[in-house]
């Protein structure tokens, strides 16, 4: 008699990922709702508690298709305060590990690389948090077959690091977080009104 | 306690601690320390003149330290005796209270503690729970904002008799507060704190909300809840009461309490999970339920009692199901939540069931006990043969009955000796025998188990209580497994000899299966413990002989795991179905050598050569008849 279920199920899926293990365990408490800082700063809709349902329920399509799967930042907040002690960042973030294999793409804005400037020099992948960056042998215009770097847009979470760090300014956080914008933002904050001009 | 302490035959003692209990069941002498009132018991009046010149005060426990009380004080208004006590930890020696109580002379300062032995026969156990301290949550805020407080001390501002005279007010205002919530779960359900239910504080939550909303149908009042268990008979009726007097329930465990510092009003940040929204809502007072917890002293108890404790830190029942009032030590019966969270009924229940189970003690002339117990041979003991004891019996021994004193050999006390064997597979010396399980006995068994085909089977030894009732419900929930497995049940793993291990291997069994309860679920309080450590040692001992992977397999199994014996028990057929016959047999060649010497002493052990000599001729008639037919 054999028990091994033949097809694996999303939840399964999810459960075999590091971090995914304890899922079970949630009892929908929701206190990693309200600690949630993107719930309530960034997405409203963002609700970790209702993602591990709809993995456990293995809604697939819904939980693609769902922010939380996409904005979770990793800040651990959640983590600290559940009562059960699921690590629920690793919970989303396997859950969003096998959206990307489907081919999903995610909603945020994630790291570019300039890859005229880019001289590899590896100081973006050291830095970031996520393990999202890798140098790559890659064909580029004008350059040749060479070493730059390449973001994994499953991994990144934009939270700008990379381009921090980068002393070519060959990497960044695309629209409303370029290195120029966010000086145009400083100066807007700093200056009394009008001062600019 | 006051009608208790009426009745003739019974004597209370309070503020009289355990000091030491030894001997065995209907025989225990203890020990107890009756603490210095510093108030002579048969003058005292109690008529309060003392505490009324006390110029000390102090926090006063019974009231949640919400009320202060004297260094002179009666601990309540029910306590028995009803007579003052001195607290000397906060006195001042001003000594105006010996002034007071003039010519009834009844305080006196030189009264020290006094030690004190009793014959008991049975005891009963009934030291009740502790509270989880809220304020290690820092996000509830307790002790840092005035108006969060437990609900024990909301039961203190609402008893008539309290510090308020029953006047609910908020410590930082005083005023009566008009929006109320009670938070659930409090340290309880909690993985980080205490990961069991408390199993009453949802009754308790709703009780209290009930009794507010009786007083005062104008409060708002609203229960947090991660679940609502309303389990018993009538309590989901009065659940559904408190909803129909508008008590908002709501699902969802508050992440966060913050504090106006204006007005000292709260803010709790909750997911509502049936809006899947997140709220964050305004009240007046907050009180916490927080979770029951064992007794700040339950593990200096065990020690003094010698009862096990579960896992959680409460003490261990024999049986969770069939004796739940019994300890694993005859005579020591538990009642209340010193063996679990429980509620008034449960603890009721409990009692009088531990009371009738203690009377049964009270009643006999003559107590039975199980009959197998250890027993030693003087004569093999090596206090007696190399003139010092090794002493492993007594480490292994969990209740203590063991006696080793002076030069002579060990003794086995019977009437504390539950038969876990422990001692017997320990004893380097075979020293020590188990009525109805000897080695001889079992030797006998496993020999007819393997005397067929040896390398074509599973030896399984089973320990009574778990994995033998594991393999029973394998059995009768049609699990499959192995027609190769033979069975084989002691009382305890602890019993499990390595003689045994190293013998099934020497008679050429492929493959062995060391099985017994996990450690929470051992019978015998920590044999499973010993059981353990003598298995990984064997593990070792195997690995460094080199023995296939899996050959030799050490699982805790319960008598709800049918489907893990099962599985284990395939697995372990596997190994030898992935091994040719060749190789296997070569292998079990190869070790047989250093099991025989490993068994040079075991010949020895008495019956064991009879046990030999029989079961080689039943072999040899099997044998035969088979050859005849």
């Amino acid at each position: 008699m054999s028990h091994t279920p033949t097809v694996k199920s999303f939840a399964d899926e999810v459960k075999a990922l590091p971090g995914g293990e304890h899922l079970e365990l949630c009892y929908s408490c929701g206190t990693c709702v309200s600690k949630c800082m993107i719930q309530q700063k960034i997405e409203p809709e963002y609700n970790p508690r209702r993602l591990l349902r709809m993995v456990m329920m293995n809604m697939q399509e819904e939980a693609f298709e769902d922010p939380t799967t996409w904005l979770c930042s990793a800040c651990d907040l959640c983590y600290a305060s559940c009562p059960q002690k699921i690590h629920i960042s690793r919970v989303i973030n396997a859950a969003k590990a096998i959206a990307v294999n489907h081919g999903k793409k995610t909603l945020i804005n994630t790291a570019m690389v300039n890859q005229q400037t880019c001289v590899a020099c590896g100081l973006c992948a050291e830095a970031c948090p996520y393990n999202a960056i890798s140098l790559v042998q890659t064909k580029v215009p004008y350059r040749g077959i060479i070493q730059i770097a390449q973001v994994d847009p499953g991994l990144c979470m934009a939270c700008g690091l990379c381009s921090a760090v980068c002393r070519s300014t060959s990497i960044g956080i695309p629209e409303k977080f370029t290195d120029e914008s966010i000086i145009e933002n400083l100066w807007d904050w700093m200056l009394p009104q009008g001062a600019r001009n | 306690m006051v009608d208790a302490a009426r009745q003739p035959l019974i004597d209370v003692r309070t503020f009289t601690e355990v000091e030491k209990v030894e001997g065995f069941v209907g025989n225990f002498k203890v020990t107890l320390r009756e603490k210095a009132k510093h108030v002579l018991a048969d003058r005292c009046n109690g008529c309060g003149d003392c505490a009324r010149v006390c110029p000390v005060e102090v926090p006063n426990y019974f009231e949640m330290d919400l009320a202060p009380r004297k260094a002179a004080y009666i601990p309540m208004s029910q306590s028995v005796p009803l007579i003052y006590t001195i607290d000397l930890d906060t006195c001042i020696h001003c000594y105006k209270c010996v002034e007071a109580c003039g010519p009834l002379e009844a305080i006196d300062f030189s009264q020290e503690d006094k030690l004190v032995e009793e014959d008991i026969g049975a005891i009963v156990v009934a030291t009740g729970f502790g509270h989880f301290d809220p304020s290690v949550m820092s996000e509830y805020g307790y002790g840092r904002f005035p108006n969060v407080i437990t609900s024990m001390e909301m039961e203190r501002l609402n008893n008539s008799a309290g510090p308020t005279s029953g006047n609910l007010i908020r410590p930082s205002d005083h005023k009566n507060p008009r929006k109320l919530a009670f938070i659930n779960c409090v340290g309880s359900r909690d993985k980080r704190y205490n990961p069991s239910c408390s199993n009453f504080c949802c009754m308790y939550s709703i009780k209290n909300a009930v009794l507010l909303k009786q007083m005062n149908p104008d409060v708002d009042i609203t229960i947090y809840y991660i679940d609502i268990r309303t389990p018993s008979k009538g309590y989901e009726e009065f659940y559904d009461r408190a909803r129909e007097m508008g008590i908002h329930f709501s699902q969802g465990r508050p992440s966060l309490i913050t504090e106006d510092p204006e007005t000292h009003n709260l803010y709790v940040h909750s997911e509502d999970v049936g809006l899947g929204q997140v709220t964050e809502k305004e009240y007046d007072m907050i009180m916490l339920n927080q979770a029951a917890i064992p007794q700040p002293d339950q593990n200096h108890m065990s020690s003094v009692l010698n009862v096990a404790q579960s896992p959680g830190g409460w003490f261990m029942e024999y049986h969770p199901k069939l004796r739940p009032m019994d300890s694993p030590t005859d005579g020591i019966f538990f009642a209340g939540a010193c063996q679990g969270p429980k509620d008034i009924p449960s603890s009721v229940a409990q009692g009088s069931a531990a009371a009738s189970r203690a009377s049964r003690i009270l009643h006999s002339e003559e107590w039975e006990i199980e009959p197998t117990v250890a027993v030693v041979w003087p004569e093999r003991c090596s206090a007696i043969t190399k003139g010092r004891a090794c002493g492993l019996c007594v480490k292994a021994c969990p209740y203590g009955a063991v006696r080793l004193e002076g030069d002579k050999a060990a003794e086995i006390i019977t009437a504390k000796c539950h038969g876990c064997g422990g001692c017997v597979a320990e004893c380097p010396e075979d020293a020590i025998t188990q009525l109805h399980y000897t080695d001889a006995q079992i030797l006998a068994q496993m020999r007819a188990l393997l005397a067929d085909k040896p390398e074509e089977k599973v030896l399984a030894f089973r320990c009574h209580w778990c994995s033998y009732g594991g393999a029973d419900l394998a059995g009768t929930s049609h699990f499959e497994y192995t027609a190769n497995e033979r069975g084989l049940r002691v009382m305890c793993s602890a019993r499990m000899d390595t003689d045994f291990i190293y013998e099934a291997y020497r008679l050429g069994a492929g493959a062995v299966l060391y099985s017994g309860c996990h450690p929470q679920d051992c019978h015998y309080i920590t044999g499973q413990v010993i059981g353990a450590k003598r298995a990984d040692r064997l593990k070792k001992i195997f690995d460094r002989m080199e023995m296939s992977e899996g050959r030799f397999r050490v699982e805790w199994i319960s008598a709800a795991e049918g489907d893990k014996y099962a599985r284990v028990l395939n697995e372990m057929q596997a190994v030898l179905d992935n091994m040719s016959p060749e190789e296997l047999k070569e292998e079990i060649e190869k070790l047989k050598p250093d099991m025989e010497k490993r068994l040079k002493n075991f010949p020895g052990v008495p019956g064991v050569p009879e046990a030999i000599d029989y079961s080689n001729k039943l072999a040899k008639a099997i044998t035969d008849q088979k050859e005849v037919s």
